[in-house]
């Protein structure tokens, strides 16, 4: 209670007096120094560590665009002959440990460039194909009035080289099975993209639909080997769906996880099948990667160096520290 | 009618009137035009939804909404209360109690005590009609005599009024206070009314009991007119970074018109090589592409503008201001008076001061006088009070000689001189609760201890005891005080012997004196030595004998004259001469309490204290008590101010010498004068001045910058137009040096962090623009963006702006005065620093950037996945840039970052994305926070972005190590 004379007494307490504990991390120098030695070493312990893990990781990459240096698939470069088949050869001298991812890379390809991302309908993924198509799909929207499914410029471009893979033992060329299941985003398969439903087969549910122009084949027959494999849950529709970050970019194809390649690659001879069909020549280059993947995903040198050299620069930072406060000191004691 | 109404909004024009005003800022002129962009749909043009600029937009437009209208509704309030006060209005020959709104011009009013109108004065319930009214609202001196026209006393008082007679005329409503003419016609007989016969609004009724009064003015009342429109005063700070502003628009500009002209070579030399872009184009020229990403880039870079950046700025004003008024250590317990920010928009230019302008009286001193000596023909008398500061009743002699003297028959000069206290003052005998002035209220008390007691005064009569002998003089008339004559006489009639009493300053009296006045070569020795040494406040009394025939000649011109022209005081200069010097008296002003302490350690914080008095020499002892003067000070008069007004040249030269000089002491200076110092330095130094003062003559002072009103004895005004308003002067040690500087460090960190967190997060869209081609991609997710400023990030940098304080504490920052400096030279807010934290935004920018982009280029990482790697980063470093942690600023940072992941985790949850696939595309969550090497990116950029400022702070605290 307060008195009635000192009724505009102001409370008395940490808040308004502005005397709150606080905690300053960088009260003195003692604590300041091994700080930043800490997070130093800690910075070079974790880059030093990725660093490792990452040169374990052993890549095979494979340039097939047919032009320039790489010579592999000229022969389908100009795209006269449709399909073309082309090979590619490797041989491996020692174990490609397993699981063996298989990519292909695009590169100064602009997945990025915003009207090409904006360019599908989320609805119409969604499974909702007798809507019309929205505006942002165009000029991918409408083939005779009847909506493209999917519509869109990302779908209509999507990537359709296709590959196989044969290790060559004694002239013969065995088979390597290549898993295409579980390639894409659960989150995709199971959440954002529907199939349209309807009344008998998937080829009914796209019933009035086109397909996009660019396509051979509609959605509804995309894995004729698999026929739960189709429409717009397709995996590899749903790999290219989901957009690269830059224009330089892998996308995951296949893995080899099953039968004999279930360890990895074994040394061997190796020819790579491929059907070109993906023109690429006029802006950029396509690839074709094996990656063995860890923890911290596929091989990445950068990060482990900069962890190294942050680290480093925190060291540095401490020493220097440590220096100017023992001039300091040192100047001090004498004053 | 009355109605007074100063509320802006009814309920009907609330809305328009409202967002008018709000439209007028530039702020949201720009981001309207973006939202109108946003609209169209155009999607090269659209990059961002509307919802990202219109979701922050009508925030703050709501929160400034609701913040007129809640003070609007306070002004209604106010408004009704002083609508509804009632007042006795005459009808049909009675009076009714009406309310104050239904008073017109024209009505006959029945006042009591307190409150009074614009009033043509008719008659009081008093002798004479007289009435006494209190002015402290509107002057300095407190109270002042007014009185009805003989003709109207005398008729009504006898007669019943006959209003219907009564004709009047004066002249247009205007703001001149202490000036009125009219005419008023009573059965064919003009009478001259003067300021003399009216009573004005926002004076006060005192030792009245009832006055009756004929209604002049109502809404255009003398005071309201005057009450003109207060200069919003804008601070250094807030004009730079409305200057900042349009820098960032600027620089948008600019980099929009850039990235256009990249988004042009693209479109031409790229895109047409790569099918699936090259279709995409379509049917515009790439001249009109470039012109579509212009815009688009411009709203992309928007969020750069920091939108709600006033309104939070805003907010910590009024939370700064709070702390101001809970400081106990600002708390007069004595009183029971807390310190008060009554503006909410200049905390921290209390901690930018140059120029400390202060009052004397009242302000430096107690305002509690004590009579300390006399020097009566030529010899003084030391009266020693000290041992009783309040001393009012019972004088205590120490020097016999002058009891001695009193009691001796035969010292006439010595009766005399008492004789002119007890008689020549206005203060009012019934009249025991205030004194009308200080100075007078001692002498008199001086004079009646001794003997000399004032009994009572009439309109044209005072009643003295002399040593016992009761006594009536006749008051003829009654020159009175103003600041500019500082002086005031009286002329009586005691036994048929006329005689002018005249008591003023020392040098106006001296100049006025007889050629062969005797005593007053030792009188002037006394002055300039003994009273001079003490600070004493010196008084010169004077007598004059005057010709019968003079006083008759002289009142006739003086009525000539009021009924003309209303100038007197030639007049007045004319009967005031020729005087005859009785004594000089000699008051103390006690200095308040830690005056000399505080103004020691304020002029070691390098703030330039300048004292400016209406005082004269006595100024000076002051000075030396305050310790303010050395033998550097340099002293100024008011009639050379008068010059520097003048002469601009002179006075910039002046300014010019005055910054050489520690101290300045301005003496004799009127108010106007005192508000002509300020205007002065500010025109010729562009430095922050501080006023304090504690009476009405402070104001003119007060209202030029930043204002501090003291407590004190001489009335509220200066405290109502004052900025802030304290108990003591010693306060002022802790209100500039402990919560100016805080103000100023936290609001300068604050609107540099904002700026840098604002920026540094949009211009990431800058440097992604050259690896998707110009095409006006958002880097981030549009829900992000519209979230980013209004819930991420906004809580650390708001508890920043009120809780920090980790470069010195209170104690600190009052021990160590040099400190203050910082606030004074700008250097926490200044360009230079502008530029430093904008290049480190473009260097946090970059990191944010290509530290991601480094570790997942060639990688089948997707858009989505990098995208949410960068935002993390974004408010990892946005957040975390603090330096005090107080459990509020630990909380703000673990709400921030937990409501951007829960916040992201429901925009990405399966079920929006059910509900409106299109809007909620964003899917990301899961898998890309469960990837490490999102995680590890997300660290190292974080670090990285951080590393600079850490290592700087860190450098400089073990370059300066705090003082603990």
């Amino acid at each position: 209670m307060k008195s009635q004379q000192a009724a505009n007494r102001p409370d008395n307490t940490a808040f308004t007096q502005q005397r709150l504990p606080a905690w300053q991390p960088m009260l003195s120098a003692h604590f300041v120094i091994p700080g930043f030695l800490l997070i130093g070493m800690a910075f070079i312990g974790i880059g030093v560590a990725l660093y490792i893990t990452s040169q374990n990781i052993q890549v095979l990459e494979k340039d097939y665009t047919g032009t320039g240096q790489y010579t592999a698939c000229s022969e389908c470069a100009d795209m006269q002959t449709i399909p073309c088949i082309c090979n590619v050869t490797f041989s491996l001298t020692t174990l490609f440990t397993g699981p063996v991812f298989l990519y292909y890379g695009l590169s100064n390809y602009y997945q990025n460039y915003r009207k090409y991302q904006v360019s599908r309908d989320d609805v119409q993924l969604w499974g909702d194909v007798t809507k019309s198509p929205g505006d942002a799909c165009a000029p991918y929207q409408y083939i005779d009035n009847k909506p493209i499914a999917p519509c869109g410029s990302i779908a209509n471009s999507m990537f359709n080289d296709t590959f196989s893979l044969y290790q060559i033992i004694n002239g013969t060329m065995k088979l390597v099975p290549l898993d295409g299941k579980g390639i894409a985003w659960w989150t995709d398969y199971n959440i954002k993209f529907r199939n349209p439903s309807a009344q008998g087969s998937l080829q009914d549910a796209f019933n009035g639909t086109m397909k996009p122009v660019n396509w051979s084949k509609p959605a509804y027959e995309l894995n004729p080997s698999d026929m739960n494999d189709n429409g717009f849950l397709n995996q590899d529709f749903l790999v290219w769906m989901r957009t690269a970050a830059l224009p330089d970019f892998q996308k995951l194809y296949r893995r080899i996880t099953s039968g004999d390649y279930a360890l990895g690659l074994p040394p061997g001879d190796y020819v790579l099948q491929i059907e070109y069909n993906y023109a690429v020549k006029d802006f950029g280059r396509k690839k074709v990667v094996f990656s063995n993947v860890t923890w911290m995903g596929g091989k990445n040198e950068f990060l482990g160096v900069a962890y190294i050299v942050v680290g480093s620069l925190c060291l540095v930072m401490s020493v220097v520290m440590l220096v100017v406060y023992a001039k300091y000191k040192f100047a001090d004691e004498n004053a | 009618d009355n109605v007074i109404r100063s509320y802006k909004y009814s309920a009907l024009t609330f809305l328009p009137l409202s967002l008018f005003e709000q439209f007028q800022r530039i702020a949201n002129i720009y981001f309207l035009c973006i939202v109108v962009l946003q609209f169209q749909s155009i999607p090269a043009i659209s990059t961002l939804p509307w919802y990202t600029t219109m979701i922050p937009l009508l925030t703050v437009l709501s929160v400034r909404g609701f913040k007129d209208l809640a003070d609007d509704l306070a002004r209604r309030h106010s408004d009704s209360q002083i609508n509804r006060q009632p007042c006795d209005l005459l009808t049909n020959e009675s009076f009714t109690s009406v309310q104050w709104k239904d008073v017109c011009v024209g009505d006959v009013l029945r006042l009591h005590k307190d409150q009074t109108a614009d009033l043509l004065l008719l008659t009081t319930t008093e002798p004479h009609s007289l009435c006494y009214i209190e002015t402290s609202d509107i002057d300095e001196t407190n109270l002042k005599i007014r009185q009805a026209l003989a003709v109207t006393h005398q008729e009504l008082s006898s007669d019943p009024i006959e209003p219907s007679l009564l004709a009047f005329d004066c002249e247009e409503p205007n703001s001149h206070l202490h000036s009125f003419k009219g005419v008023l016609e009573w059965r064919d007989m003009r009478h001259l009314l003067d300021t003399g016969h009216i009573l004005l609004r926002g004076t006060v009724l005192r030792n009245t009991r009832v006055a009756y009064g004929l209604t002049i003015y109502t809404l255009d009342s003398k005071i309201l007119q005057n009450c003109g429109q207060t200069a919003v005063k804008t601070t250094q700070v807030e004009r730079t970074l409305n200057k900042v502003v349009v820098g960032i628009v600027l620089l948008v500009l600019l980099f929009a018109l850039l990235l256009a002209v990249g988004a042009g070579i693209f479109e031409a030399r790229v895109a047409p090589g790569i099918e699936a872009l090259a279709e995409l184009g379509g049917r515009y020229t790439p001249v009109y592409k470039v012109f579509l990403t212009f815009w688009g880039y411009i709203i992309l870079l928007s969020p750069s503008m920091p939108m709600s950046l006033y309104i939070r700025f805003e907010l910590v004003h009024v939370i700064h201001s709070l702390f101001i008024g809970w400081d106990l250590d600002l708390y007069d317990g004595g009183v029971d008076v807390p310190a008060h920010a009554r503006s909410t928009t200049l905390n921290e230019e209390l901690g930018q001061v140059r120029y400390l302008l202060s009052d004397k009286t009242g302000t430096l001193t107690e305002n509690r006088l004590i009579f300390r000596q006399c020097c009566v023909a030529g010899v003084l008398y030391p009266l020693d009070l000290s041992w009783n500061p309040f001393s009012c009743g019972g004088l205590q002699f120490s020097d016999k000689r002058l009891v001695d003297t009193l009691r001796k028959p035969g010292s006439p000069d010595v009766r005399e001189f008492f004789k002119a206290l007890a008689l020549c003052h206005t203060v009012m005998a019934e009249w025991k609760d205030q004194a009308a002035s200080p100075d007078e209220e001692t002498l008199v008390g001086a004079a009646r201890e001794l003997g000399w007691v004032f009994l009572s005064r009439t309109r044209d009569s005072m009643t003295l005891s002399e040593l016992g002998h009761r006594r009536q003089y006749q008051l003829l008339a009654l020159l009175d005080f103003t600041s500019q004559r500082r002086r005031m006489s009286v002329l009586r009639d005691p036994e048929g012997e006329l005689k002018l009493y005249c008591k003023g300053a020392d040098i106006v009296i001296l100049e006025r004196l007889r050629k062969d006045s005797t005593y007053c070569e030792s009188t002037e020795k006394a002055l300039e030595q003994v009273f001079s040494q003490g600070c004493l406040r010196t008084l010169c009394v004077a007598v004059r004998s005057v010709q019968e025939g003079l006083w008759e000649e002289w009142s006739r011109a003086l009525e000539l004259a009021a009924m003309t022209t209303g100038a007197s005081d030639d007049l007045y200069d004319n009967m005031e001469r020729e005087l005859t010097l009785l004594g000089v008296t000699a008051i103390e002003d006690q200095l308040q309490v830690g005056v000399p302490e505080t103004i020691a350690t304020l002029r070691q914080a390098g703030i330039k204290v300048w004292v400016l008095t209406g005082d004269k020499k006595t100024a000076v002892n002051v000075g030396f008590a305050c310790r303010l003067l050395d033998p550097g000070t340099r002293l100024l008069q008011g009639e050379e101010l008068v010059e520097f007004e003048e002469q601009p040249e002179l006075g910039k030269r002046f300014i010019a010498l005055s910054r050489q000089c520690q101290a300045v002491l301005c003496c004799r200076t009127t108010p106007s004068q005192k508000a002509g110092v300020v205007q002065l330095i500010r025109k010729y130094t562009s430095s922050i001045t501080m006023a304090i003062g504690d009476g009405a003559n402070d104001v003119n002072m007060i209202k030029a910058h930043i204002g501090v009103g003291l407590n004190g004895l001489e009335g509220g005004q200066a405290v109502q137009n004052a900025d802030f308003s304290l108990a003591k002067f010693h306060f002022l040690r802790k209100l500039l040096l402990v919560h100016g500087r805080w103000s100023y460090r936290r609001i300068s960190v604050f609107l540099r962090y904002f700026l840098y967190k604002t920026s540094s997060f949009a211009f990431v869209h800058v440097w992604f623009a050259f690896c998707n081609g110009f095409s006006g991609q958002p880097m981030y997710e549009t829900w992000f963006i519209t979230l980013y400023t209004v819930l991420y990030t906004s809580f650390p940098v708001q508890c920043l702006a009120v809780f920090e304080q980790q470069d010195v504490s209170a104690e600190g920052s009052l021990r160590w005065p040099s400190l203050y400096q910082l606030g004074v030279g700008r250097q926490l807010f200044n360009p230079r620093l502008l530029a430093g934290t904008f290049l480190y935004s473009i260097y946090t920018s970059l990191v944010l950037f290509f530290l991601p982009l480094s570790v997942f280029c060639f990688s089948a990482i997707d858009f989505q996945t990098f995208s949410i790697t960068v935002a993390t980063a974004s408010v990892f470093t946005s957040t975390t840039e603090t330096g005090y942690w107080t459990m509020f600023n630990v909380a703000a940072i673990v709400f921030s970052m937990s409501m951007y992941f829960l916040a992201t985790l429901i925009l990405h949850s399966p079920l929006l994305h059910t509900i409106a696939p299109a809007d909620f595309y964003f899917l990301a969550f899961q898998n890309a926070f469960a990837s490490p090497l999102v995680w590890l990116t997300v660290l190292l950029t974080t670090c990285t972005a951080v590393l600079p400022s850490l290592a700087a702070r860190a450098l400089l605290l073990v370059l300066n190590p705090p003082d603990t």
